[in-house]
């Protein structure tokens, strides 16, 4: 009987924009939690944890937010049922499926991603880098942003649609000249898709059980790392390698 | 603990790199050894930072400046203790896995591994399992110690247990795993001997692991 329990979106920040046109056609209240949690997933859990905990009345809880880091790790639903892009982090849900990110995954593992939200709060070499100089000479400085990201070799900026890819071009490409000049990245666009942000918001909350993109975690349960984990990489010999 | 050792120790913990060449220098005149020097400044410095980091009070530009600042001392140090003698412990491989190209995380294991006596053989990073099980029999490894820093790549050491298995080395070598997204859990689950939670950790389990065989 989920489609009776009210329904909740707990999400990052980065997808607000995504989020915000289906909010109105799935009469869901959202939650937008501040950027950058991900970076201390402990911190991340405890603050998720502690929103869900905050809602009393049973609920169907949708997590915008990807595996990110291990930060969605061992959540408790409680009282709830939480519904989760079996993501592992906001790219994914950026260019629309796990296959789209494990095909440009594969392409180039040093590729360093932009969005619209990580150019807004300032998460990208650039700013990085401006923030060092500010508080360390510029020798350490520049040793430090180089020890981060002199394995990258391609900057790429991931938008939904090419509507946002206007709004953030002339941002991204300030950062992809600092990183191209540092390092010698090259720098790519890519439009992805909303349909994952569409799904998660209109359809997701109603399902009865886990599919190829989301989780869903009953009353009871808990958020676990091998549950991100699609067929391809779940081969078997995964229980049974335990000595 | 000696006050040339404690200012070593905050030194270490707040990444003061320039002040380490001066420091250390003091700390040996003042008749403090080498090993003593490494065992009660640099790695509890470290174990502070280690600490400070996963619980969110440091990030990565701070703990690149302490790490850099025991590389400093561990410059000035290592000749001293290869002059007066002392063995090494074992020998570890370590490597960052498959696709996946960070290797802060596993530099800091080398150098804290350094510290506590072991040879290391650093292959990089974006290593294959078969570039593994290759060095590990080649160097007759006591330890292989993999890093990941990615949900996306860190199956890539179940892979490397897999391939030491086939290849009949994985009775003769103990694998460490670690990185960001690296539990207990996970190293239990794919036969890793041992996970590290930070460097410090992973360089004392090491210890143990060699001890214990």
């Amino acid at each position: 009987m989920q489609a009776e329990k009210p329904r909740a979106i707990i999400a990052c920040r980065v997808l607000q924009s995504l989020i915000e046109p289906y909010l109105l056609q799935a009469l869901t209240a959202a939650t937008f939690m501040e950027y950058g949690l991900h970076r201390t997933p402990a911190l991340m859990r405890e603050a998720l944890q502690e929103r869900i905990d905050r809602i009393k009345q049973p609920s169907v809880i949708v997590l915008g937010y990807g595996l990110c880091g291990n930060g969605l790790v061992d959540l408790k639903a409680g009282i709830h049922t939480l519904v989760v892009p079996r993501a592992h982090d906001c790219i994914t849900i950026f260019l629309g499926s796990h296959e789209r990110y494990m095909e440009e995954f594969s392409s180039n593992p040093g590729t360093y991603y932009l969005t619209k939200g990580w150019l807004e709060s300032g998460s990208h070499p650039l700013r990085e880098y401006q923030d060092l100089v500010e508080k360390y000479d510029r020798e350490a400085a520049e040793w430090v942003i180089d020890e981060q990201y002199r394995n990258y070799s391609r900057l790429v900026l991931v938008v939904p649609d090419t509507g946002e890819l206007a709004v953030c071009r002339d941002q991204a490409c300030k950062v992809a000249q600092f990183c191209a000049a540092r390092w010698g990245f090259r720098y790519e666009e890519r439009v992805g898709s909303d349909k994952f942000v569409k799904e998660l918001v209109t359809s997701a909350p109603w399902l009865q059980e886990s599919t190829h993109d989301f989780l869903v975690i009953p009353p009871g349960g808990e958020i676990k790392q091998e549950m991100f984990w699609h067929e391809q990489s779940r081969e078997k010999g995964w229980e049974g390698t335990a000595r | 603990m000696s006050d040339a050792l404690l200012q070593l120790r905050n030194a270490v913990i707040d990444g003061r790199v320039k002040e380490l060449e001066a420091l250390t220098s003091a700390a040996l005149s003042a008749g403090l050894t080498p090993k003593e020097i490494l065992d009660n400044g640099l790695v509890q410095g470290m174990q502070v930072v280690g600490s400070e980091f996963k619980e969110g009070k440091k990030f990565v530009p701070e703990v690149l400046f302490s790490a850099r600042a025991m590389q400093v001392s561990l410059n000035i140090l290592k000749p001293l203790l290869a002059q007066t003698g002392t063995k090494m412990v074992g020998k570890v491989v370590i490597g960052t896995v498959k696709g996946d190209l960070h290797d802060i995380g596993k530099n800091l294991v080398g150098m804290m591994m350094e510290g506590a006596g072991f040879e290391v053989v650093d292959l990089g990073r974006d290593v294959a399992p078969e570039k593994f099980v290759e060095v590990v029999r080649r160097e007759n490894a006591d330890i292989l110690a993999l890093s990941a820093l990615l949900t996306t790549t860190m199956r890539a050491m179940d892979q490397t247990i897999k391939m030491l298995k086939e290849a009949n080395v994985r009775d003769a070598v103990k694998v460490m795993v670690g990185g960001a997204p690296v539990t207990a859990d996970f190293a239990l689950k794919i036969g890793a001997d041992s996970y590290g939670s930070t460097a410090a950790d992973a360089a004392e389990i090491a210890k143990k692991l060699i001890h214990a065989s």
